[in-house]
């Protein structure tokens, strides 16, 4: 294997690798997101969000 | 001499892009010809097309930078008129860690006749005690602390911009701490009557990781290159939240900060190109900003950067297709609406076709030329901002890890948030967390 040969093995392994942590990296971002958002929530959003009179939790 | 030698590097590398360019598509005639597969046909096209934009656009905006800088310098005249009432306005919501380096280095400004008015929008922190333990007023320089419920970044600033005396708005981000000329130096813009609003310079303080350096590099290169080069023209597209000034009649007259985008400071500047006026960019007036630090609140920054902006786009999509009415505006709109979409989808389409050229014909040397090329430009490029802006040169170096990873997870994040915006799919705003580095 030749230099150039190497390199662009190497050049496309890595735009390979990058793209699959890229889109790794936006979901866990996006379920980063999705547990704050979740985690901020309030009685009363969340009565509103339901559009109940009334939530019941339960106990695990 | 050293200066001569940087010259000179720049010199080779800038002929070594072009000279890679001409390679590389070389390369994809003599793929398109030898191949009789259609789709690898239309690909080589594709990518023949985007790789001559992309030069085009570099070498455009190199060039009108250049002019920029030489006009810059021929112009002798930088005495300004200090008659002028500043309206310096700072919006906070939680911002405890960095208010006081902030308002420190507004107090601090050389600019004689300000008004300091900074907007608690209510924080449930510190912030307004904080801000208010600064308030002042010795007849040319005030400072008020105002306070309302909260209702987001724009609400605040309208607020404030109401109750402003001064006929010249600096809008500052409470994270951002200035150079004490900074509000001089964008003042003497105003002299021109068609100048509506100038862009500060923002540079990134804490650049002690891997992935903040690679932000700084972004930011010399975005404000030295692009926001230089567009400025030539007087058509610079978004003045940035940590420092920006406007003419407050212009401001009124499209009806100030918008509320129903996530990137109020690009909806107005369109705003105001379209109603004919000139947006300017001053690079040594400096804000000095905290990037975020790790790769989350990074992809969460541009994420709301890349839906705010085609909101904006959306709103004003009327403009698009006006080139011969309103030329300014329909250029400024497409050339975002490039930078925003298309460029990224390219990137990624293009990184893919060529890992399947070189999965189904074995010609995996293309992308390693393409990848080069690109690259030697973005080293041409960031040596020419690190050259005027005195900068070390070994942030060029980045240029590599910047093309060949960096971008590509942007680019992804970009692209999702395109399909996203696309589908309607809701977003809040969210905020991002502070360090307190620009102290």
């Amino acid at each position: 294997m030749n230099l150039l040969s190497f390199l662009s093995f190497l050049i496309l392994a890595i735009t390979l690798l990058t793209m699959v942590f890229g889109v790794i990296a936006y979901f866990l971002y996006k379920a980063r997101e999705k547990k704050k958002g979740a985690a901020k929530i309030t009685y009363d959003e969340a009565l509103e969000l339901e559009e109940r009179e009334l939530l019941f939790f339960t106990k695990e | 001499m050293v200066g001569f030698i940087k010259k000179v590097i720049f010199l080779l590398t800038m002929a070594g892009g072009l000279y890679l360019t001409y390679y590389s598509v070389e390369n994809l005639q003599n793929i398109f010809i030898e191949t009789s597969n259609i789709f690898i046909r239309f690909g080589v096209i594709l990518i023949f097309i985007f790789t001559m934009l992309i030069i085009t656009r570099y070498l455009l905006l190199m060039f009108f930078s250049i002019l920029q800088v030489v006009k810059r310098s021929a112009d002798e005249d930088f005495r300004t008129s200090k008659k002028d009432i500043v309206s310096i306005i700072v919006p906070c919501y939680n911002e405890q860690d960095v208010i006081v380096h902030s308002l420190k280095s507004i107090i601090a400004q050389t600019y004689p006749n300000i008004e300091i008015l900074v907007v608690d929008d209510g924080s449930s922190d510190r912030t307004y005690e904080l801000a208010k333990t600064f308030t002042f007023d010795n007849g040319h320089r005030s400072l008020q602390v105002l306070s309302k419920p909260n209702g987001g970044k724009s609400r605040a600033l309208n607020f404030a911009i109401k109750r402003a005396k001064g006929n010249l708005i600096c809008c500052v981000d409470a994270d951002s701490k200035l150079d004490k000329f900074a509000v001089e130096l964008l003042v003497q813009h105003f002299k021109d009557p068609q100048i509506a609003a100038v862009a500060g310079s923002v540079s990134v303080v804490n650049t002690d990781t891997f992935l903040t350096k690679l932000q700084s590099l972004e930011y010399i290169q975005g404000l030295n290159m692009v926001k230089n080069g567009q400025s030539y023209l007087k058509l610079v597209n978004i003045i940035p939240g940590p420092l920006g000034m406007f003419r407050k009649e212009a401001m009124q007259e499209v009806g100030g900060y918008s509320h129903d985008t996530f990137a109020e400071d690009c909806d107005l500047t369109l705003s105001l190109i379209a109603k004919g006026y000139k947006i300017d960019f001053e690079p040594d007036a400096i804000a000095h900003t905290e990037a975020p630090e790790n790769l989350l609140d990074l992809l969460k920054q541009r994420y709301r950067w890349t839906r705010g902006i085609l909101q904006a786009i959306k709103k004003n999509k009327q403009y698009l297709w006006n080139p011969r009415t309103k030329p300014s505006i329909s250029f400024v709109m497409w050339y975002m609406l490039f930078e925003s979409v298309f460029w990224p989808f390219m990137q990624i389409w293009g990184d893919l076709f060529m890992i399947y050229l070189a999965l189904s014909t074995g010609t995996s040397q293309l992308l390693l030329f393409w990848w080069i090329m690109f690259t030697v430009l973005d080293v041409a490029g960031a040596i020419y901002c690190l050259l005027i802006t005195k900068e070390k040169l070994s942030l060029a170096a980045y240029s590599t890890i910047y093309r060949l990873a960096f971008i590509t997870v942007i680019n992804i994040a970009k692209i999702f948030a395109t399909i996203e915006e696309w589908f309607n799919i809701e977003m809040s705003w969210g905020k991002l967390e502070r360090k307190g580095r620009i102290g």
